[in-house]
């Protein structure tokens, strides 16, 4: 093994590792931190009270209930439907048509729809919650543009499809990541192979499927990977505009932790919730690192 | 030599995490927008007089009992803590706040505080905190909007379906959300206050607790009663069966959203507390019109019991908040200098005029200014049949519990799978037999 480093490593090898020590550090801080999630799930540590100093171990009690009680199965189903229709119907397809669409287009156009999409994605939260706020009420923005000129009774959009408006938010907030993945990938399937698939009589539909697609399939596998992880645990654009509300409709599983842990006091509870959100984001990502895989 | 180069980066690190631990140098205190005025008062006066700097933790009265508790409990808490009174036995018995008896003995204007009312801020015999305020509840209505329905005035209803009437006629005369009730996790203590105990008191005979959320002779939580099944009966009438009010508004609006829709009359009967009639209009007094003007905008009426015989007539329980001394501070002397500022007889007293605040201290309940106050008279009129909260450690929780509960209720679960739930949860936490059910 030693003969194949290279003479410059081996003679250097002290001044590596001490390079190799803030990531060395981080790895160790992560493990740490992930630990002790992980251990407080199975105690009854609380925030406040007699159970914050004297907490002992349960078991996995804290599991049995994720499943016996009602919060957790609910809250999942709730991020699913949010993760599902924001992230990889709304942001993944969305963001590829656009890519697809705007390929033809230079010049002031496409510089013109970036900008707009751009401006969604670099908005703070906070600051996109309070625009989407203002659109949507009674008063707002699409009621005076769309829904009165129409005829129709303003309605508070918020309060009667919560969740549609939550989801149809994010995707507005975070198409600009996919359009900019995905433009960068459709620019590295090589022309020629475009040129070969349409002198052998492909139509436009069948390049795309049979020939970019599968071409892009590792960048649609990263893609995917970051869009479903940050959507499964996201919080604060639908915190901020509805609180998990109304009742518990866009009570999404980071929402539902933070009220186990913070609003409840059950921190250990809330540590459950995050080990068990922390599994299934895992699971869908090992699910994505195969399909980054070449197939043989 | 890699076994040198590990000790000497140890070493650097071990100099680098000396120099970054805290220096207490100045006082620093938590509190959130409500209350600014009376902090930010007596920090200036403290400033002045001593020539220190107070670094102010000001945060939005949305969510700040939560930041409260991860601050307290990761211990970055300020040296000065503004605390709901609730909360105080659930943080002295964790050892987060320090007991001021001593020190408290040698204020000279420790007198003014009576025995009862110091009771919010104590925890086994030691006072932890001074209060700021004491408030009773109440539903404020739009009075323009019962003119627009031809409800007479004044509004005294006697039973919950003269609520639920006046509601009705203020929906059919236009006014979308009719009746709100606080609802839901968001509105966090609001929920169980301004709601379910305001209703609770009010829904059976008042023997051995059966009106409250815990049986306090017996030291066990209720997991089921028939007034806790009669209120979210009402919370079902009101949001889910007759939908006179959305409950997107617990959830959608924050405080200054609240105050415009109840000024503007899409709130038609608002159940809340006597602060509001100043914080209708932004709790610090500056934008406040006259009491005249005040009274031509809004009124308000007790809480009726729910009108079976042998309940209470008019229901109330009293809260309020306090602000107390982090048991980390650096300085506990001058940590008590800054509390005695903000609540110095002057300080405290413009503050408590002003915003119109029930009275904690004898010299400021009879001082002039506050009694020639025809507003304060009448709310404390209300007072005098009142009830605190079951502050002992667990309320908290429990009282997340029947916030989640009414949320359950916005959602359109019945009221059985609703009481079941909240039941099996209590049995959870506090173990079965400390939950009791009544039939």
């Amino acid at each position: 093994m030693a003969s194949q480093t290279s003479p410059w490593l081996r003679s250097a090898r002290a001044p590596m590792l001490i390079a190799m020590l803030p990531a060395l550090l981080m790895i160790a801080v992560l493990i740490y931190l992930t630990g002790w999630a992980i251990a407080y799930s199975f105690t009854n540590l609380e925030l406040t009270g007699v159970n914050s100093i004297n907490w002992r171990w349960i078991g996995f009690d804290n599991y049995v209930r994720l499943f016996t009680r009602h919060g957790f199965l609910e809250s999942l189903w709730v991020t699913v439907i949010f993760t599902f229709f924001s992230a990889i119907v709304g942001q993944s397809v969305f963001g590829f048509s656009l890519a697809l669409a705007l390929r033809p287009l230079y010049g002031v156009g496409r510089t013109l729809v970036e900008a707009a999409l751009m401006l969604g994605w670099l908005l703070p939260d906070i600051v996109a919650s309070f625009l989407w706020l203002a659109a949507v009420s009674s008063p707002g923005l699409l009621n005076a543009l769309v829904l009165r000129p129409l005829g129709m009774q303003p309605i508070d959009l918020l309060a009667q499809y919560a969740l549609p408006v939550v989801i149809i938010a994010n995707v507005w907030k975070g198409t600009a990541w996919s359009y900019l993945l995905f433009s960068a990938a459709l620019d590295s399937v090589p022309r020629d192979v475009m040129e070969a698939a349409r002198v052998d009589g492909a139509t436009g539909l069948q390049r795309i499927f049979l020939v970019v697609l599968p071409m892009i399939r590792a960048h649609i596998a990263t893609n995917m990977l970051f869009i479903t992880i940050w959507t499964f645990t996201y919080f604060t654009l639908i915190y901020s505009l509805t609180g998990g509300g109304p009742g518990t409709q866009t009570e999404v599983l980071s929402i539902f932790m933070y009220h186990q842990s913070f609003g409840v006091g059950k921190l250990g509870n809330g540590a459950a919730i995050s080990v068990a959100m922390m599994l299934i984001v895992g699971v869908l990502s090992i699910f994505y690192l195969r399909q980054l895989k070449e197939p043989k | 030599m890699l076994k040198r180069h590990l000790l000497a980066a140890t070493a650097a690190a071990a100099i680098l995490a000396g120099a970054a631990a805290p220096v207490f140098a100045d006082m620093s205190i938590e509190y959130m927008d409500s209350f600014a005025p009376l902090v930010e008062s007596g920090v200036a006066n403290y400033e002045k007089a001593t020539g220190q700097k107070v670094n102010l933790v000001r945060l939005p009265d949305d969510g700040y009992q939560n930041r409260v508790a991860l601050d307290l409990a990761s211990g970055s808490a300020p040296d000065l803590i503004l605390v709901d009174s609730f909360l105080v036995s659930e943080y002295a018995g964790t050892n987060y706040l320090a007991p001021l008896d001593d020190m408290l003995k040698g204020w000279d204007q420790f007198k003014y505080y009576s025995k009862g009312l110091l009771d919010v801020a104590s925890y086994n015999g030691h006072i932890y905190g001074l209060p700021t305020d004491t408030d009773v509840r109440m539903l404020w209505y739009n009075r323009a909007d019962f003119a627009k329905a031809g409800i007479s005035e004044p509004w005294t209803p006697k039973s919950w379906d003269d609520i639920i009437a006046a509601a009705e006629k203020l929906k059919a005369a236009g006014v979308p959300d009719a009746f709100v009730i606080p609802a839901g996790t968001k509105q966090e203590e609001a929920t169980t206050m301004q709601g379910v105990y305001m209703a609770l008191l009010g829904a059976d005979k008042p023997e051995g607790d059966r009106n409250r959320l815990r049986v306090r002779a017996d030291d066990k939580w209720i997991g089921d009663s028939p007034a806790l099944r009669k209120t979210l009966a009402l919370y079902k009438e009101v949001y889910v069966d007759k939908k006179l009010a959305d409950g997107s508004v617990n959830y959608t609006l924050d405080t200054a959203g609240v105050n415009k829709a109840m000024l503007d009359g899409t709130f038609g009967i608002y159940a809340s507390g006597s602060w509001q009639n100043a914080c209708f209009w932004g709790c610090d007094g500056k934008n406040a019109p006259s009491q005249a003007d005040r009274d031509k905008l809004v009124a308000w009426t007790p809480w009726p019991g729910n009108g079976e015989p042998g309940n209470k007539t008019t229901t109330n329980i009293s809260g309020g908040w306090t602000i107390d001394i982090n048991a980390k501070t650096a300085d506990k002397d001058a940590a008590f200098k800054l509390l005695t500022s903000i609540f110095d007889e002057k300080n405290f007293e413009d503050w408590t005029v002003a915003n119109h605040r029930m009275a904690v201290r004898s010299d400021v309940a009879s001082s002039a200014a506050y009694s020639a106050d025809p507003y304060l008279a009448k709310a404390t009129a209300l007072a005098q049949d009142t009830t605190g909260r079951d502050t002992v450690p667990g309320y908290q929780k429990v009282s997340a519990l029947i916030q989640q509960a009414t949320a359950e209720i916005l959602d359109g679960k019945s009221v059985d799978d609703v009481v079941k739930e909240y039941h099996d949860a209590l049995v959870d936490e506090f173990g079965a037999d400390k939950v009791v059910t009544l039939k």
